[in-house]
């Protein structure tokens, strides 16, 4: 599903990744965990289409050159970021927003849009799964919400736009462990044979909870190795200096 | 009697041997008055013709009526443009002859007695007159190539920089008095300092040699050259008492590439009495220009005195990602009045400015920020933070903003706050509660509004500038 | 111009019959404009246009004189279908109709005015040059603890072939005890290059209600000028919203003096600006007395060559203890030619008040942008949305149901 062959970032010159590769199959559940500055959140910046890099190498998704895309274009095929900092917009009301961009998903899709009884319905269905405060819906997004409440409005639009690759980055960061138990609910349930997920975090303690398929660990802009669940578990316990 | 004045100036003209302590140049403004300064300065002929032009120039400008301080009309013709040091015999001749109110200040504000003396122009011990301590630390600066000296010795002595530099900031024709000042200027400080050396010790009008009777039309021009720090400190704490009721200043900065300059001021001139009556009028023209890439200009301001305050020190950013800042505490009380503020002119591409301005108004006192901020089209990726807040102490006083906000670049961003307040019964029955008396609690509680701009002074200012703030609001709770 | 202005000014005078005391009170203004000319630079309300040189580059020469016996064709003009409403029509600055059908006949007075002697409050040449050239003028009186049951739209129309004329209009308002009116005032401009000066003077006595919305959409080429004279008593409420957009030149000035306890005074603005247009907004509220409060709001979304200005003033007594006042202005520059200027001011002489303002201008915000692209939206639609969202919270602030969705459809703004 996603294809990265010696991806090369810089900014300012300086360089964050260097011959970054990895790949994503159908169904799978990768999870990159590195220390601060390790490059993790220019990963999701660079797949999700941020500018302001100087990128080089290749990124393929389903195939397609992800570069030759725009940002939505990107999300239009089923890339899904979920922030980690949330953005606050205000005067945008959060319903307003979310029918928008499903709407516009699915025409780019060639589906059928949503009125507004259809959307509603749908959103409050999964607004009552991941136990999000529905009044929430009918404020500006993300402006007054609480640290935990804005990751919970990410999962919650992932899970309205259905997206094929959801990456996450640093979900679980300021997150209660009730919160973090419904987050990795949300992602629990979108799990399914297509679907695909790439997260990126901190701590193993996220992992707990999403059981991934492959764990990378990321240093200095490099996946230094990679392995199984195990490898979350051994790094909690020597730390990432003594991981080689 | 005019004839007979001009008649006088001829005497004078070539007679520069004359015994100058006792010599005013006669009353009034004209060619002659400036060819007479110009002439017992001995300066070069190029300065004169300067000074003349900028005369030709005042002559079309008219004097500015748009600040909210008004004060009496102003006779040009029934002021003296020239006099030279008083000689010891016209000054006090002891602390006791001053004003008691005046020792009471210097002894809450912890102001030595030779210092009190000084200040007052009594004629101070040998052993600690400033002009000793001046000569060790010059002896420092001339090693690593910093001039640091009065501008008439600097016209003298460093002619080139002079030329190429003076006016470059502060146009001849720029307004009313700053012109005045370009025509009759008499002295002020001149400091240069080569590229790549950062000053080692913070300068000040306080150590200058000659400090004394710069006059009522000062001059001040300082050039940081290319790599270059310096720290520079005007004024001092304790209460100025001066004979010229009209002061206007003239103050030129220049930062080359990559030049830092920090400029503070304490001004706390005789602010006339209870009733208003006296005072100094204050009309300064403080201008900085960011000439270089990345140079940055610093001006921090503690305004307490004058009867009536107006001076808006600017910053030109020119250079591409220059910085411009302006830190500034003005309080008012009695019947004093302040328009103050400043101006910051994006031109260079990335420049930043930001604007803390803390104005406090007390008794039957007025005072106004006024200040521009200006992002010209090609200053792409600018901004401006500017903060005003205003404290106002009894219903007698006024305080008002008045920011004018240009923002011609659609990817610079300005932001303005501006807020007034009082200090809130709350806040004071608590300092109070601690056992503080109301005067003391309102000290604390205005140091605490104003400890952004405190923050920016240099140490041996910091402390007797927070005493100040206190001192200058006395009388003002009840 | 002074050569046309004194030649029109003659005309009027001997084709029109004026009372002594019309025409004492025409000449005395009209001496005054002649004195003050247009406003200029010079002005401290003018710092950031010139009215003369507005008028020199969109207009060219202006003539006064207009012929206020000939009778305007009026059933040309299109009106509001969104809503039933009370109306008055003004063709070339002269009152064509008023018509409240919606109302209780005994509870609204309409009286001819004679205008006073001597100029009792000096304000701007403007309106000397309104006084001087304007129409017989009338003032509409609503009567104690009536509220209009329909808005009244006032209707703001040129004739097809007015061009390069200055036309002028005044309506004076009383609002008795607790009474209560919304006005719409809407442009239908027929013609190009005129400029219209239009002049309200509003008295409103305790607990009355105003509303004032002033409607700038269609584009045109004319230059305008409008003046609200607002006197508050005791707990009245004035609530002013502009939406300042389709004309080439407009500037709004908003006075209110809140003269009695518990008055409270609100002005809200858009600018929605696009080519060459340049608008102003200039308000000045007067807390005279305690317990008063004010609210301003201004937002401007600036295109292409526009240029917005906001200057805001709020003014607080020595009596005015208690007074509430706040003031904010956000711009959005989408283009590198557009401006943004803004003057907010406060003159404070009590320390018992609550006063702040704040101003923002800069870019529309690229990482809200992608954030909203992340989510599928393409630049053009994320830009909207986030536009959207940004005038929305002014909008929100209009109190009138009914005017709030027309505001809404006319700018295409959705919840």
């Amino acid at each position: 599903m996603l294809k990265i062959n010696n991806l090369s970032a810089k900014i300012d010159n300086k360089s964050i990744l260097q011959d970054f590769k990895l790949e994503i199959n159908p169904g799978e559940v990768h999870a990159i965990m590195g220390p601060n500055g390790s490059g993790k959140s220019t990963l999701s910046n660079i797949l999700s289409g941020k500018k302001g890099y100087d990128v080089t190498g290749e990124v393929l998704f389903e195939n397609k050159d992800l570069f030759s895309l725009e940002t939505e274009e990107r999300a239009h095929k089923g890339i899904f970021l979920a922030f980690q900092y949330p953005l606050e917009i205000p005067g945008v009301n959060t319903n307003v927003f979310l029918k928008t961009s499903l709407n516009a998903i699915k025409k780019a899709r060639g589906e059928k849009e949503l009125d507004a009884i259809q959307f509603l319905k749908l959103v409050k269905e999964k607004a009552k799964e991941l136990k999000f405060d529905e009044e929430k819906l009918g404020r500006q997004l993300n402006v007054g919400f609480s640290g935990g409440e804005k990751k919970k409005n990410e999962i919650l639009q992932m899970s309205i736009l259905n997206p094929k690759l959801s990456i996450l980055d640093e979900t679980d960061s300021g997150l209660d462990i009730d919160a973090l138990k419904t987050v990795a609910e949300g992602v629990n349930a979108l799990r399914k044979k297509n679907n695909s997920f790439l997260i990126i975090t901190h701590y193993q303690r996220l992992l707990e909870y999403i059981k991934p398929d492959f764990v990378h660990v990321l240093m200095n802009g490099k996946i230094i190795k990679s392995g199984g669940p195990e490898l979350a578990l051994e790094l909690e316990k020597k730390g990432y200096e003594n991981i080689n | 009697m005019r004839d007979k004045q001009i008649e006088d100036l001829k005497d004078y003209k070539y007679g520069f041997s004359t015994d100058i302590e006792n010599f005013k140049a006669p009353k009034g403004l004209n060619e002659d008055v400036i060819k007479f300064i110009s002439n017992i300065k001995k300066e070069p002929q190029w300065l004169l013709d300067w000074r003349l032009k900028a005369f030709e120039r005042l002559k079309v400008l008219k004097e500015p009526d748009w600040q909210k301080p008004k004060y009496p009309k102003i006779d040009y013709q029934d002021l003296y443009y020239y006099s030279a040091p008083k000689s010891f015999k016209d000054k006090p001749k002891s602390l006791d002859e001053l004003d008691p109110k005046l020792l009471e200040t210097y002894q809450k504000l912890g102001i030595p007695l030779n210092e009190q003396k000084r200040l007052n122009g009594i004629a101070v011990d040998a052993v600690f007159d400033s002009v000793s301590v001046a000569t060790t630390f010059k002896e420092t600066l001339t090693k690593q190539g910093i001039i640091f000296c009065s501008i008439s010795e600097a016209v003298q002595k460093h002619p080139e920089l002079v030329k190429k530099y003076l006016g470059t900031v502060i146009p001849l024709t720029d307004h009313f008095f700053a012109t005045l000042n370009s025509a009759v200027f008499t002295d002020g400080s001149f400091v240069y300092i080569p590229p790549g050396v950062r000053c080692p010790m913070e300068l000040s009008t306080y150590f200058r040699i000659n400090a004394s009777d710069t006059g009522q039309f000062e001059r001040t021009l300082i050039i940081a050259d290319k790599g270059s720090y310096v720290s520079y400190l005007e004024g001092c704490t304790a209460p100025m008492r001066d004979e010229n009721q009209l002061h206007a200043a003239n103050v030129e900065l220049i930062a080359l590439d990559d030049a830092e300059i920090k400029y503070s001021t304490v001004q706390n001139w005789y602010p006339g009495d209870k009733d208003g009556i006296g005072g100094i009028y204050n009309f300064v023209t403080k201008r900085g220009l960011c000439k270089g890439k990345n140079s940055k200009i610093s001006w921090t301001q503690v305004e307490t005195g004058s009867a009536i305050t107006w001076k808006y020190p600017s910053c030109i950013l020119k250079g591409d990602n220059s910085i411009g800042e302006f830190y500034s505490i003005a309080i008012t009380n009695n019947h004093q009045k302040a328009d103050t503020g400043t101006k910051m002119i994006h031109l260079g591409k990335n420049t930043k400015s930001k604007i803390i301005s803390k104005g406090i108004s007390a008794g039957f006192s007025d005072m106004t920020y006024r200040g521009l901020v200006d992002i010209s089209p090609k200053a792409t990726n600018s901004n401006n933070f500017t903060q005003c807040d205003s404290l106002l102490m009894g219903n007698k006083c006024g305080a008002h903003t008045v920011p004018y906000i240009k923002n011609k670049n659609s990817d610079s961003n300005i932001a303005h706050e501006a807020t007034t307040s009082k200090i809130s019964e709350e806040q004071l029955h608590y300092c109070q509660q601690r056992g503080l008396n109301p005067e003391e609690a309102v000290g604390l509680i205005v140091n605490g509004f104003c400890k952004e701009v405190l923050q920016q002074l240099p140490m041996e200012f910091a402390v007797e500038a927070q005493k100040l703030v206190g001192i200058s609001l006395e009388g003002s709770v009840g | 111009m002074e050569e046309q202005l004194k030649i029109d000014f003659e005309k009027k005078l001997k084709d029109f019959s004026y009372s002594d005391q019309e025409k004492k009170f025409k000449e005395t203004n009209f001496k005054e404009f002649l004195k003050q000319g247009f406003p200029n630079r010079k002005l401290e309300n003018w710092k950031f246009s010139d009215l003369n040189q507005i008028i020199k580059n969109n207009i060219g020469e202006l003539t006064f004189y207009n012929d206020y016996k000939k009778e305007n064709q009026i059933d040309k003009i299109e009106l509001i279908r969104e809503l039933e409403h009370n109306r008055i029509i003004i063709v070339d600055g002269k009152i064509e109709k008023i018509d409240f059908k919606f109302e209780e006949k005994d509870k609204i007075e309409v009286l001819d005015e004679q205008g006073e002697e001597t100029i009792k409050e000096n304000i701007n040449s403007l309106i000397n040059l309104n006084n001087a050239f304007s129409n017989k003028f009338c003032k509409i009186i609503i009567k104690k603890n009536y509220s209009l049951k329909k808005p009244l739209v006032i209707y703001h129309s040129t004739n097809k072939n007015t061009q390069s004329k200055n036309t002028n209009s005044r309506i004076d308002f009383k609002l008795e005890e607790n009474a209560c009116l919304r006005i719409i005032d809407i442009f239908k401009d027929n013609s190009e290059k005129n400029f219209l000066n239009i002049y309200y003077n509003f008295e409103l006595d305790k607990s009355s209600i105003l509303k004032n919305y002033k409607i700038d959409k269609s584009i045109n080429n004319n230059v305008k000028y409008s003046y609200n004279n607002v006197k508050q008593q005791a707990n009245s409420i004035s609530e002013t919203f502009i939406l300042s957009s389709g004309s080439k030149f407009f500037k709004n000035e908003i006075n209110c003096d809140l003269l009695g306890q518990h008055s409270s005074a609100f002005v809200n603005g858009i600018f929605d600006l696009d080519d060459e247009n340049h608008h102003e907004i200039k308000s000045n509220i007067n807390h005279l007395v305690e317990n008063t409060k004010s609210y301003q709001l201004v937002k401007s979304v600036l295109e292409k060559k526009s240029k917005a200005v906001y200057q805001g003033k709020i003014f607080v007594s020595s009596e005015a203890q208690k007074t509430d006042g706040y003031q904010l202005s956000n711009a959005i520059l989408l283009s590198e030619n557009s401006e943004f200027n803004a003057k907010p001011e406060l003159e404070i002489y009590a320390d018992d008040v609550k006063c702040s303002h704040g101003s923002s201008s800069g870019s529309l915000d690229e990482n809200s942008i992608f954030y909203l692209m992340s989510r599928g939206l393409n630049y053009k639609e994320a830009k909207k949305l986030l536009i959207n969202g940004f005038l929305l919270d002014v909008i929100e602030k209009i109190t009138d149901e009914e005017i709030k969705n027309l505001i809404k459809d006319l700018l295409g703004v959705k919840e």
